[in-house]
């Protein structure tokens, strides 16, 4: 599992060999071992989650993939070049867990500064600015310092600067963290845009849902080493289990196939109404609240 | 061509948040509100209230300099690691020594900044100070008091400005840090107006211009201790930097009289005391007593020697920015 496949038909974004990350004291004597021999390797076009507990080594790869941190043993390579290479981080677009913002800049400001670091011209970096300030929803306040900012605007600019150079390689850590169901929503639905334009997209995060509704690749941490990697699908996917779903109302008829699947099987299957998830819930009453629909509040079974 | 945007943008932006944080903004008005009362406080000037002016004007732009350079910097760059904001940039492609440099040059910018609002109140200094004057418009003792109250209306009318414009939107740090600069060059130009009895007078500054010299050497010590300060910060969190800048700032106060008995005869002790930056070469205001000058090829020498030194620490921060893990 963790040895690269040299037959595989893409070349890999990002590549991670044997990497171990270790954290020394001021007297140079190993501290914590945040990464233990990590091999991972993420393709073109892929959505690739990095799941794991707090202080699982999710952040810490991350920044060894950009250069940030130094991987003590082992070979990271980017777009087939060594990690931190200029060149490279041209093509990387990075949220942070925090967004690092420059407090005293405004959202406009931020994404000119940043625009500029990546030698955009002026015309250029206007357009790519107010069209990322459309896109994470910040038009309205654009000419406000971001140290005023609450934590789910911060998100918001932060992931605009993040795509401000419109990377080929998209890198989020935690990107939904403070975001309302809405924005959480919008995050999700830029993540699957991304990838449906042949970005690739590491996405680190303790919400399960987030990763399992985007992401086509997981690898699971703990402990700073790898526990688990592979498709969505295929690590989720029940095989000894068979769900159809049928669109019947009648209960007499489904108390009958019921007891044919009782009669065939030898257990009792399992019959219930399937239910939207709480996230499409929300977003439904907040979006028909948006529209100015009227009447009475959405209640259990009274939802349509 | 990348780099040089890249160097620009970053120099600006660090500039710009060095001069919108409030201590920046107060050690300068302090600087030159100070500058402004030592003539005027004077007790006991020996006969010399012009150099006692003079000195104590260099004296606090060299030490608020010194204060504004190494809060500047270990900011700049040890509070943005910590802060992740370096994070950030250095996961664009931005390189790691056009990331120092820059920080470098926006924290030049400020400190030459300061050094015009310092400057000026020096030479205005000078001007307001007791003296006897022997010309055809004024002879006898007199004291400038209407530029004294002009300088020190300088900074509160800068800060009153500021405040004005920050109704309008502008940001009041920055504005009156730049103003603070704009405030006693104002004065400087209209005390030219007046003698120093404050009678109108054919235009003339009136000023010592022998100490624009030993000014711009007080200067050039202030880029020179920035460049130190962002070589310690690149590993050293901010307190500890702060800590190192004291200790490389007094012991390049001390090096001539500890070491310098010691050098000729011990090349450990040479070694050191090379290795050490000598402020004494930037301070040059002695040479000024009894009419003296400070001579061109001094103050050429005294420049090369910052700007070698500068040069250097700047070499030294770039090799040691190279390898330091950014986990902000």
């Amino acid at each position: 599992m963790n040895d690269f496949d040299s037959q595989s038909p893409t070349p890999p974004v990002v590549e991670l060999r044997h990497v171990t990350k270790v954290f020394r004291d001021f007297w140079r004597r190993p501290k914590v071992v945040a990464v233990s021999d990590l091999s991972i390797e993420v393709r073109r076009g892929e959505v690739f989650g990095l799941l794991g507990p707090n202080g699982s080594g999710k952040s810490t790869t991350i920044k060894t993939i950009l250069g940030l941190l130094h991987a003590s043993a082992g070979e990271v390579r980017v777009f087939g070049r060594p990690a931190g290479h200029t060149g490279t981080l041209a093509r990387v677009g990075y949220l942070p867990e925090e967004s690092y913002l420059y407090r005293y800049l405004t959202a406009r400001e931020t994404l000119d500064f940043y625009a500029r670091l990546f030698g955009l011209d002026a015309a250029l970096r206007r357009r790519r600015t107010e069209e990322l300030l459309r896109l994470v929803g910040l038009q309205q306040a654009a000419n406000r310092p971001v140290g005023e900012f609450s934590k789910g605007m911060s998100r918001r600019i932060g992931l605009a600067q993040a795509l401000i150079n419109d990377p080929d390689l998209v890198i989020l850590d935690e990107p939904t963290a403070g975001l309302d169901p809405v924005g959480c929503r919008q995050v999700k639905d830029l993540i699957r845009d991304l990838a449906a334009q042949g970005k690739t997209v590491i996405l680190s995060s303790h919400l399960l849902a987030d990763v399992e509704h985007v992401c086509s690749r997981i690898a699971i941490l703990f402990n700073g080493t790898l526990r688990a990697e592979g498709g969505v699908r295929e690590l989720l996917v029940n095989r000894d289990l068979v769900r159809f779903t049928v669109p019947c109302a009648d209960p007499a008829l489904a108390g009958r196939m019921a007891a044919w699947l009782r009669e065939q099987c030898g257990s009792e299957p399992a019959v219930d109404n399937p239910s939207m998830n709480l996230e499409s819930f929300f977003l439904d009453v907040v979006q028909r609240a948006g529209e100015g629909t009227t009447g009475a509040p959405a209640r259990g079974a009274s939802r349509p | 061509m990348r780099s040089v945007g890249q160097l620009v943008a970053l120099a600006r932006l660090t500039a710009l948040e060095a001069v919108r944080q409030p201590v920046v903004l107060l050690l300068a008005a302090a600087c030159v509100v100070a500058t402004g009362l030592v003539p005027m406080l004077l007790m006991h000037n020996l006969g010399e209230p012009g150099r006692m002016a003079r000195d104590g004007g260099l004296a606090f732009h060299l030490t608020f300099g010194v204060l504004i350079a190494g809060y500047a910097s270990c900011s700049t760059l040890a509070r943005e690691r910590s802060a992740g904001t370096a994070a950030t940039v250095l996961s664009k492609s931005v390189s790691r020594r056009v990331f120092f440099l820059a920080k470098f040059c926006g924290v030049t910018v400020v400190v030459l900044w300061f050094s015009l609002a310092a400057g000026a109140s020096t030479l205005l200094a000078e001007r307001i100070a007791e003296k006897f004057h022997q010309s055809s418009e004024l002879v006898g003792y007199a004291t400038d008091w209407r530029t004294a109250r002009w300088l020190l209306a300088a900074p509160a009318g800068a800060f009153a400005l500021a405040g004005a414009l920050n109704l309008r939107g502008r940001p009041f740090q920055s504005v009156a840090f730049l103003l603070l600069a704009v405030g006693p060059l104002a004065v400087l130009a209209a005390a030219g107006c007046f003698n120093q009895a404050g009678a109108w007078s054919p235009y003339d500054l009136r000023v010592d211009w022998r100490l624009l010299p030993a000014t711009i050497l007080v200067t050039a010590a202030l880029p020179c201790f920035a460049a130190i300060a962002l070589a310690l910060s690149t590993r050293l969190p901010m307190a500890p930097t702060m800590t190192g800048c004291v200790l490389v700032l007094l012991a390049g106060l001390l090096s001539a009289h500890v070491l310098g008995p010691w050098a000729s005869r011990n090349a450990l002790f040479a070694a050191v005391s090379g290795f050490v930056p000598d402020w004494q070469v930037f301070w040059r205001a002695d040479d000024l007593a009894g009419g003296g000058r400070i001579a061109a090829a001094e103050l050429l020498r005294a420049l090369a020697y910052g700007a070698a030194y500068a040069v250097g620490a700047l070499c030294v921060g770039c090799a040691l920015f190279e390898r330091t893990e950014v986990n902000g």
